[in-house]
């Protein structure tokens, strides 16, 4: 029985060639994307899972409110540790903190070894390993940390900095972080073989860091959050959460400093379960190399790889109804010789299931090309070999039955709804069948598409929008590098400036603090005092002196610049001004707000320029000099704008910087940014966005249309005797044509009006994201409209075309 | 006595009007007989063999097969009562195209359960006695209209029913050829006693069988 099956499956596979043809692909597509995804969704969410008690582990975070909203820091203040650990809660099992460093480089001394900035360094002690199982290839598990001056590696680390030692071997043994700091090898772990975010390799003991590196990070105070400084506790068995966090809230409150607290500043601790950690934005991990995906993106995705596999199924149900009255013959036949309903019903599924599998086949393939060709929106980690993994393999099986069912089932029932008697009476054309089923599906197809195809050209114009629009300051041409932090000679830096402006490609250079819009940002708490009235707000701080104004092209609307590089004297711009309600720049001038306790004068008023992405609006900001001149001075980048303004002739300006870079800081690598790229790098998580729909919509329209192909080639065959004789009776090729796309352009049409309103709600939303914004025009919808009917159009010309062309007399003398 | 038809009745609603395709037909047809059913076009003989191969309802009346009452019947036992002891012969011959003539014949082998070495036999068996060893790899497109209609005599044949019922099965054939096919249902009804109902047209085909039943709109006369 199977064998007699599959042979007619094959064959009618094989007969309706264009047809499967059709179906194969568009379930491909669909199978390939929810491959992938899939796959990304499997691997993302199969971090840390292996951790004997994960269930009980949690990183401890800080929130803080303040007046200009909420913000998160996955460290927490020093003391916290120390403070839980002096309770000794009943519910707590360990209590581990530790601090992330960056060494520039570390040393073995006994071959000379030098390795260049070592990733995944952190001070801890020995409650790091109480909370977190590793296996010990070597060194004593209980006190390896205990003294000040040892480390732990893990084995992959221990094998790079001693190559052709035994593990046992290497314990006693030194290395040196950074000439200073000198430790001795006191255990070797493995590393984590599974997915994991705690991607620590290094492990240096606490005691060390108090006397070394790190001392300012970790002898901070209740006032002071550090993203460095990280605590991981672990419950016991019973222990309950909530019980831990209402201490934790309670501890933050007791150390809120009442001054803040008035200003609306408050913080909160919040226990971040393990598990929450790989998909969580708000704290991010350890990896920054890696690029994170989200729950929420996650979520697009799936919603993604669904919609492509539901348009496959559609033309598969389309396609096999419209073909029913092809095979209502077979059906009627199997039945007078004895089929049951439930045998037809299994024989349909099983032709479904096998065109599936080659579906399925189809996008392994074209999933290993996926994955190459989305590299820039995959995990790192996530390779083909995902696709072995058991769980992975079961749910791609699930899948294909799932695909099966949803798209085999519906024909199944239809066909094997034939009467045998209708076969017996001749007449085989069940009148029942008038395709009203395949109007609404086509119908919904097109909607999709028609929705994808508006998004893509809405967002590509906001794209567009934003980064064509002025940011406030001149971008063009101008370039800047952060000199090395370690390095605190200030007349490194001056000289280097000094330098550059020889140069003759270059206009001119200063040293000041970040560029005018970058990723990182200070701020501080101001408070602004007008007549009775507090006004309390976050100002955020741009460094700088006059020639770093003139540079960026900045303008002063009233007032002066502060009188030298360190007085406190501060230029504000208007968004503050309206925060704090004056109107007239001059008015301004000569009043003072609070900082610190301390009154800082504005001395004048800046136009307002956006500082980060154009999505958000201008924040308060306030131009001054550096804060210090010492080792802490704010004035650590140098800017340089380039006097020719052709790309292609930098190279050799830049050149001859990279040489004074290696001359003047030959221990550290010459990395600088343009001021253009950086705010296109603004845009980044758009642009995927932009790229990832322009995917999605080209799948969507090629799923739909070859859908539509065939619902075409279905007809045009059905009426190819109408066809003979209107031509005959004098039909031009054109009017055959349109006579044959009628119905269909009709559908696109209804699919069009539906889909409209849907876009518009839908992008309306994502532009309200968005405070500087394009419209959504007419024309957008009115383009993509036609768009969709003249693409529906053309794929429909390749078939009424050539059906319109076709002798008449062959197709009447067929019957 | 194989089948019995009391007051059957059948009729579709047209326009707010009742009309009949059946009115009032009694029959009793005893195994082994050789019907011929007659009538002009449109007097109901295809409903009436319809009705008799219980591919089609019947809104009044009984119909005992074999000591059954097919009227009192679920759908389900209907469908295996008539999958087990009634061959249907087409006037189009209604073979699989997708099948080779071998394959052909075993699917009705395949929808009782035969087991694999007995539907081979069978076929063989079936191949070897209609002569058409040589077409067994063929596909209906390859053949002649008559031999086709061999082929779908086998196929009706192969289960062993005790009725075969054929509705028109010379329709498309020439006069030799439609010969052909009466000589071997007048065979198969004399010596394997095998029940055969036929629909035809003609006189000529009409005379193999042993009794006529004329219809005349849906009534017989
Ligand atoms: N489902 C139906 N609804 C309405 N009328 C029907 C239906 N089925 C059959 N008829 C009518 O019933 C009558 C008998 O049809 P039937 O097919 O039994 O005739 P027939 O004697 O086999 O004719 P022919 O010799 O042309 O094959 C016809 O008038 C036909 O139009
Ligand atoms: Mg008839």
């Amino acid at each position: 029985m199977f064998r007699n099956y599959l042979k007619i499956s094959f064959r009618n596979i094989w007969k309706n060639k264009v047809f499967s043809f059709i179906n194969i692909l568009g379930l491909s597509i669909g199978l390939s994307a929810a491959f992938v995804i899939g796959a990304m969704v499997y691997y993302d969410l199969s971090f840390d899972k292996f951790h004997p008690d994960g269930e009980r582990i949690y990183r401890i975070t800080t929130s803080f409110k303040s007046p200009s909203g909420e913000f998160y820091n996955a460290g927490v203040t020093v003391p916290l540790a120390q403070e839980l650990h002096n309770m000794e809660m009943s519910e707590l099992e360990s209590v581990a903190p530790f601090f992330t460093a960056y060494p520039l480089y570390v040393e073995n001394p006994e071959t000379g070894n030098k390795f260049k900035r070592p990733d995944f360094v952190i001070y801890t002690d020995d409650s790091y390993f109480k909370t977190f199982e590793y296996e010990w290839l070597a060194g004593n598990e209980q006190k390896a940390l205990q003294a000040p001056n040892k480390v732990v590696l893990s084995e992959q680390r221990a094998k790079k900095y001693f190559p052709n030692e035994e593990l046992t071997n290497i314990i006693g043994k030194s290395i040196v972080y950074q000439d200073t700091i000198s430790t001795t090898v006191s255990g070797i772990v493995a590393n984590f073989e599974d997915r994991t975010d705690i991607v620590f390799e290094e492990f240096i003991s606490l005691k060390t860091g108090i006397t070394q590196d790190i001392t300012n990070t970790m002898e901070s105070g209740w006032d002071n959050t550090n993203s460095a400084s990280q605590l991981f506790i672990k419950l016991t068995k019973n222990g309950s959460s909530a019980d831990v966090q209402k201490t934790l809230t309670r501890i933050a409150k007791e150390h809120d400093n009442p001054e803040m607290v008035a200003e609306g500043r408050t913080n909160t601790y919040t226990m971040q379960p393990l598990a929450d950690i790989h998909l969580n934005p708000l704290y991010g991990t350890f990896d920054f190399n890696d690029s994170r995906t989200t729950i929420s993106a996650l979520n697009s995705l799936l919603l993604l790889a669904v919609i492509l596999i539901v348009l496959g199924c559609i033309n598969f149900i389309n396609l096999n109804t419209a073909q029913g009255i092809q095979r209502s013959k077979e059906i009627g036949i199997r039945k007078t010789l004895g089929s049951s309903r439930i045998q037809l019903v299994f024989q349909f599924l099983g032709e479904t299931f096998l065109l599936t599998s080659v579906a399925a086949i189809l996008s392994f393939f074209l999933s290993k090309w996926l994955l190459l060709l989305f590299s820039d929106f995959i995990p790192q980690g996530l390779t083909f070999d995902i696709f072995w993994n058991p769980w992975v393999l079961i749910g791609v099986i699930f899948l294909l039955v799932l695909v099966t069912l949803l798209s085999g089932f519906y024909p199944a029932l239809i066909l094997s709804k034939y009467k045998p008697v209708s076969v017996l009476k001749q007449q085989i054309i069940p009148n029942s069948d008038k395709g009203t089923m395949r109007k609404y599906l086509t119908i919904f197809q097109f909607v999709i598409a028609q929705v994808f195809i508006i998004s893509t050209v809405l967002v590509g114009k906001q794209l567009n929008y934003v980064m064509k629009k002025d940011m406030g300051f001149k971008t063009e041409a101008i370039a800047y590098f952060r000199t090395p932090w370690r390095d605190v000679s200030y007349d490194k830096r001056k000289r280097f400036v000094k330098e550059i402006n020889n140069l003759p490609g270059v206009t001119e250079a200063v040293l000041s603090g970040n560029p005018p819009a970058s990723f990182t940002t200070m701020s501080m708490g101001v408070t602004y005092h007008k007549g009775d009235n507090e006004v309390n707000s976050d100002i955020q701080l741009l460094y700088g002196n006059p020639e770093f104004f003139n540079l960026y092209d900045l303008k002063l609307l009233a007032g002066r610049m502060p009188l030298n590089d360190s007085i406190r004297e501060y230029v504000v711009n208007t968004s503050y001004l309206k925060v704090i309600g004056i109107s007239d720049p001059m008015d301004a001038l000569g009043k003072t707000f609070k900082a610190n306790n301390e009154d800082l004068p504005i001395v004048g008023v800046m136009e307002d320029f956006n500082q980060h992405s154009l999505k958000y609006g201008v924040s308060p900001m306030a131009f001054t000099g550096s804060s210090y001149t010492d080792k802490w001075t704010q004035f650590r980048t140098i800017h340089f704008k380039l006097s020719n303004l052709e790309r292609s002739d930098w190279s050799q300006t830049i050149g001859q910087i990279e040489a004074i870079w290696k001359d003047i800081y030959p221990d550290s690598d010459f990395e600088y940014t343009f001021m253009d790229d950086t705010v296109k790098r603004f845009y980044e998580s758009e642009r995927k966005t932009s790229i990832l729909l322009q995917w999605a919509t080209g799948l969507a329209i090629l799923i739909s249309c070859l859908g539509l192909f065939g619902l075409v080639i279905h007809t045009t065959e059905r009426r190819i005797k109408e066809i003979g004789i209107r031509k005959i009776l004098g039909a031009s090729v054109v009017q055959l044509n349109i006579l044959l796309s009628k119905e269909f352009l009709k559908l696109v049409l209804i699919a069009f009006i539906i889909a409209t309103p849907i876009a518009w709600y839908g992008l309306n939303h994502w532009l309200e994201g968005f405070t500087n914004k394009t419209g959504l025009s007419w024309w957008i919808f009115v383009l993509s409209g036609l768009s969709m009917m003249f693409i529906a159009l053309v794929i429909m010309s390749v078939k009424t075309v050539s059906s319109a062309n076709t002798d008449p007399v062959k197709n009447l003398r067929i019957e | 006595m194989l089948l019995q038809l009391k007051n059957i009745f059948k009729w579709v609603n047209s326009g707010g009007q009742r009309v009949f395709l059946l009115k009032d037909i009694n029959l009793e047809i005893n195994e082994g007989e050789f019907i011929s059913v007659m009538g002009p076009s449109g007097s109901g003989k295809s409903t009436l063999l319809n009705v008799i191969g219980m591919l089609d309802t019947f809104d009044e009346g009984e119909y005992n097969f074999l000591d059954e009452s097919v009227h009192n019947l679920k759908e389900k036992h209907r469908s295996n009562l008539y999958k087990e002891y009634i061959g249907f012969v087409f006037q189009s011959y209604h073979l699989l195209d997708d099948l080779t003539v071998q394959e052909n014949l075993e699917m009705p082998l395949l929808y009782k359960k035969f087991k694999g070495s007995e539907r081979k036999a069978m076929v063989a068996d079936m191949l070897d006695r209609f002569n058409i060893v040589g077409k067994k790899d063929l596909f209906p497109s390859q053949l002649s209209g008559g031999q086709q209609q061999l082929v779908g005599v086998a196929r009706a044949l192969i289960a062993n029913p005790k009725l075969i019922l054929a509705d028109e099965p010379t329709g498309n054939l020439n006069s030799q050829q439609s010969e052909e096919i009466m000589e071997l249902f007048k065979k198969l009804n004399e010596e394997d006693g095998v029940t055969i109902i036929q629909v035809t047209h003609s006189e000529k085909n009409a005379a193999y069988g042993s009794r006529i039943i004329n219809l005349l709109d849906g009534r017989k006369v």
